[in-house]
Order: structure tokens, then sequence, then C-alpha cells
């Protein structure tokens, strides 16, 4: 493009020559955003557009790709442990939102009210947010053996030991606690930035008015919060249901493949069997559901920034 | 107590003998949920000091009986801390450089210069915001094997440009640089370029470090996609590494005692990070929250 501008001075054919005087105020625009282009339309919407292609490709690195049209997508249905996986990642988003989701509100909310020590308290349920992945399974796996921490508690309070990680019942129940205390600290501080928006002259007039502290929580603090209730609500369910990878390092999906999520299953027929083509179908298929539901999303965040 | 600093709950309420033991409760509660948050990490650092005979007696105690340093030491060498936190730095630097160059030269051209079809070059970064990562691994994956980037950091470098969120909290803080400032500069005779990197960019520190933030984060946690990309085991960012030899057992050799050690060695540049940016840190979070 520069060199092309260079020449601007030799006589050029005259519309090529108003073509460029006409673009000439762009060209700086143009070339600032020309590499984020390339970058963009070669490592997203490429790959993203690829998979099409590939969901209805026989994927042989060696003897070429062949064309078998909706071969993959039939074998995807027809594969016992779709099934499973789906019923699992349903099960853990489930889990996830039922153990996950109260616990940050709640905590915004008592937080809210410490009087003393709230930026310390604050601090303190974010740190697990910090600690890398790896480090957390290797935390997790000492806490969770069959005669470590968490059964030792237990056993003060008399419960019996549970197998943890190797107990069909509760395998995936202990990836919930795990991700949640990791987790729950950043939404804890979304919700709190939220609750201490709250103009505090509301809660006066409440009181003056004869409000209850109950009532005041009820009709004054979770409505004015209610927006970041629904969106946390959706964008956990959209990151929960993508999770594969706490399950492949903590289980591998056993034991019997009650932590077999969607996502572990994509990974594991791509990367270990390679069967590129199949996983790419279901890749496809957990896209138009996502999609969806992150559309969704975003119409929801529209209208939260307007209101 | 000033009136202005009152929560849901205020003086007047805390002499109500129900709302002083729900008050209680709850203090104790969140007491409760404290002391949670940091055992963990409790275990994993005093786990790293015990003798080999300590960390099997049963029940497990907290606190090791004899203090002993050389677990460090030994897990230093076993993962060859140095290569691999030189491989991650290597990582970080590149992600960093082709990001915000790349990215920072978008967000200033879509704030600050004149381009035909704004909005659709916008749409064109932002709907990929839509589209959740993981629904397109295997062709990702495929199509970097394709350009015959697998194995080199290129892999890792590049992708990390293609980041609508990133662009979007970019754009946003150079939409609030003043215009006039960029005006000044052209009429002295500045070029764009100089513009975006000696206006620009110095401007939007706060916002350049929480991205740092963000990328370090990325960078010293991210073993699974770094592995499948990184076939030669001497690529290996750290924490990879340390998936392969620690957490996923392919090599056994090490005691319990001494894999925390790793752990733990693994855990304190994070927490150094935090100790001395939680506020970039803080920040950042509520930043995310608007990511969908």
């Amino acid at each position: 493009m520069e060199a092309k501008v260079k020449q601007i001075g030799k006589p050029l054919t005259p519309s090529l020559h108003t073509a460029l005087r006409r673009w000439r105020p762009y060209l700086w625009g143009l070339l600032f955003l020309l590499p984020e282009i390339i970058i963009f339309s070669v490592f997203q919407w490429k790959p993203i557009v690829m998979s099409i292609y590939y969901s209805m490709t026989n994927v042989d690195v060696i003897h070429g790709n062949s064309f078998v049209g909706f071969e993959n997508y039939r074998r995807v249905f027809e594969d016992d442990a779709i099934l499973i996986a789906v019923k699992n990642t349903l099960y853990y988003v489930f889990l996830g939102l039922v153990i996950g989701f109260w616990v940050p509100s709640v905590a915004a909310l008592a937080l809210s009210e410490l009087r003393w020590f709230r930026g310390t308290a604050r601090l303190i349920v974010y740190l697990p947010n910090i600690v890398p992945a790896v480090v957390l399974y290797g935390m997790w796996k000492w806490l969770y053996d069959p005669i470590g921490p968490v059964n030792q508690f237990l056993g003060w309070l008399s419960i019996e030991p549970v197998r943890w990680l190797t107990d069909k019942m509760w395998a995936m129940a202990s990836i919930v606690f795990m991700s949640t205390w990791q987790h729950f600290g950043a939404t804890t501080l979304i919700y709190l930035a939220a609750i201490l928006g709250v103009p505090k002259d509301l809660y006066e007039a409440a009181e003056i008015d004869g409000a209850r502290v109950w009532h005041r929580i009820i009709y004054i603090t979770l409505p004015s919060i209610k927006m970041i209730f629904l969106l946390m609500f959706v964008m956990q369910f959209i990151s929960t249901s993508q999770s594969y990878e706490a399950h492949l390092a903590m289980t591998d999906g056993g034991p019997n493949n009650a932590t077999l999520t969607y996502m572990l299953h994509v990974v594991k027929n791509g990367f270990y069997k390679f069967d590129f083509g199949k996983a790419s179908a279901m890749g496809v298929l957990m896209f138009v559901v996502l999609t969806s539901l992150s559309v969704a999303l975003y119409r929801l965040q529209r209208k939260e920034d307007h209101a | 107590m000033d009136s202005r600093e009152r929560g849901m709950i205020s003086n007047q309420d805390l002499r109500n003998p129900i709302v002083r033991v729900v008050y209680t409760v709850m203090v104790a509660a969140l007491a409760g949920l404290t002391v949670t948050m940091i055992y963990p990490f409790l275990t994993t650092i005093f786990n790293a000091f015990k003798s080999k005979r300590d960390i099997f007696t049963f029940p497990p105690k907290l606190l090791p009986q004899e203090w002993v340093w050389t677990n460090f030491t030994e897990g230093w060498e076993f993962i060859s801390f140095g290569k691999y936190f030189l491989n991650t730095m290597y990582i970080f630097g590149g992600t960093m450089f082709f990001s915000i160059l790349f990215i920072g030269m978008a967000s200033f051209s879509l704030a600050h210069l004149s381009i035909p079809y704004r909005k659709g070059f916008t749409l064109f970064f932002m709907c990929t915001l839509l589209i959740p990562g993981s629904t397109y691994m295997i062709p990702n994956y495929l199509n970097l094997k394709e350009l015959g980037l697998i194995n080199t950091y290129w892999a890792l470098w590049l992708p990390a440009a293609a980041n609508a969120f990133w662009i979007l909290l970019l754009k946003n803080f150079f939409d609030e640089l003043n215009k006039e400032l960029f005006e000044a500069a052209r009429i002295d005779g500045a070029s764009e370029l100089r513009c975006f990197l000696q206006l620009a960019i110095p401007l939007s520190m706060p916002i350049v470090s929480t991205l740092f933030i963000f990328g370090f984060t990325y960078v010293w946690n991210e073993w699974f996609w770094t592995g499948i990309l990184l076939s030669d085991a001497d690529k290996y960012p750290i924490a990879t590494a340390v998936y392969k030899y620690v957490i996923s057992g392919e090599n056994n050799s090490i005691g319990v005692n001494v894999q925390f050690g790793v752990l733990t060695i693994v855990m304190l540049p994070p927490l150094l990070v935090f100790i001395l940016l939680q506020k970039q840190i803080i920040r950042g979070v509520n930043l995310s929250g608007v990511k969908g």
C-alpha cells in the first residue's frame, strides 16, 4: 500500500488517481487496522468457518482429507458415550449453579455489611483465584486424599470418610467444590461492587419508613443487582458447560465416565483418538447451543446498559 | 458513624437482639469462609517443609514436625525451574508484544483515526466475543498445523493478538483520551505512528498494566493448550511441565513432599504479583465482569 502511495506523483490513469485520492484520508486508519484484520481472519474467523468444513470431512493427515457429508454427525449420535457426556455436563452445570451461584451473592451481602477488615476479607476471598490451575489440582488431590484433611475433618464430625475422586457419586461434586473454591471470589467482588453502589439514602429512607433489615435487602438491594445476577447466571452457564481441564487433570473423566464432560469427550476424540472429523462435528453442535446462549447474554447486557 | 458510611444495617438496628444475633452469625460464617480460603494454601506450603516420614503420618498434621528446606532445592532441580521459567517468560514476552502492538494499533485506529465502515470493522472484531472459544478448538488446532506453526511459539504469540475483549478494553480507554491532544501533535508534525507510540500508549498505562496482569495470569496458568501445541518437551512453559511431570504422574520419581515444594515454587510468582499489584488486579476483576 505504501509503495502505491509513493507513485502518486507519477502520471497514473485518471481513474486510479481519483480512487487513490478518495482513499488517501483513510490510509493511516486502514494501515493501523490491517495487522489485526489479518490476525483475526487467520486465527479466529478461518477456524470458525472451517469447523463446518472439517465436521463434514474425514480428516486424515497422511492420506489427505475426503468429504464424507453428514457421516461424522451420524457417528456422534451413534456414540453411546455422548449421552453420558451431555448428561454429565448438564449435571456439572447444575451442581455449579446450585453450589457456586448462591455462595458469592451471600458472601457479597455479608462482606458489604462488614464494618471492620472489609478490605482484608475482600483480598482473602479473592486469593484462590491467583492459584495456577496445576497447583490447584495438586493441592486438591491432597485435600481429597482418602486419608487427607477433608476426610479427617469429616472424622471430627463423626461422618464416614468419602472416596472423593474415585466414588462415582462424589467425583463430579468434588470438582465443583474445587472450582467453586477457586472462582467464587471474583464473582463475589463483582456483586460486592454492585451492592456497594446502591445509594445509601435508600436504606436511610426505608429505615425511617419502618422497613426491617430483611425487607431492605429484599426490596432495595436485590432489585438493584438483579441484572448482574442474571448476567452472572448466563456467564457461569456458558463457562461451566465448556469445562474439561479440571476433569481431565483430576479424574481423567472417570471413574467409569462419571466425570466425562462434553468438551472432555471432544478433546479425547480429537487429540487422543485423532478423530478430528467427529470432534469437529461435536464442536459445531456445541457452537449452535452456546452461541444462541451468548447472543441472549449480549441482548441482556445491552438491556442493562440502556437501563 | 458517618451516615454516608452505613449499609443496609444501621447502628439503630444493631440494638435489636435478633439483628445482632444474625449479624454475629454472619461474621462467624465469614470467618469460617476465610479459614476455608486460607487452609489449602497453608497445607500446600507447610507440606513443602515436611520430611518424607512426616508427610505420611496419620492423621495428617498441618505443621511439620521438623522443618526441611531441601524439598525446594530438590523440586527446583527436578522440574528444571530455570529452563521452564525462561520458556514461560519468553511466551509471555511475545504474547504481550504482539497483543499490545496489534490490538493497540487497531484500537487506536477505531478510536482516533478516520476509517471507512467503522461499524463493520468493529463488528468484524466484536462478533467473536459471542463465540465460545472451545467450540472451534479442533479446527483451530488443524489450522495452526496447516500453517506449520505447531511446536513453535508463533502458535501461541499470534493467536493471542486475536482478542476482541482486549480490543474492547483498549478502545474504550483510547476513546476517553482527548482528541485535541492528537490534533496538536499532528499539527506539530507528528506521524500517526508517533501519536500512537509516544502519546496513546504512555497515556494508557493504567489499562496496559491491567492487560499485562491478564496476560501474565493467562500464560502462567495455561497448561493444556500449550501441551497440545508444543510437542517438544524442552519448549514447555512451567505449567505444562508441572502438569506432565508432577500432576499427571507420568514421572513419579519424587516424593510427595518434594511435589509440594514444586507446587509452592510455582504458586509464588502469581502470589508476589498479587501482593504487589492488588489494586490493579481488583480493578481488572470488575472489568472482566463486562465480558461475555
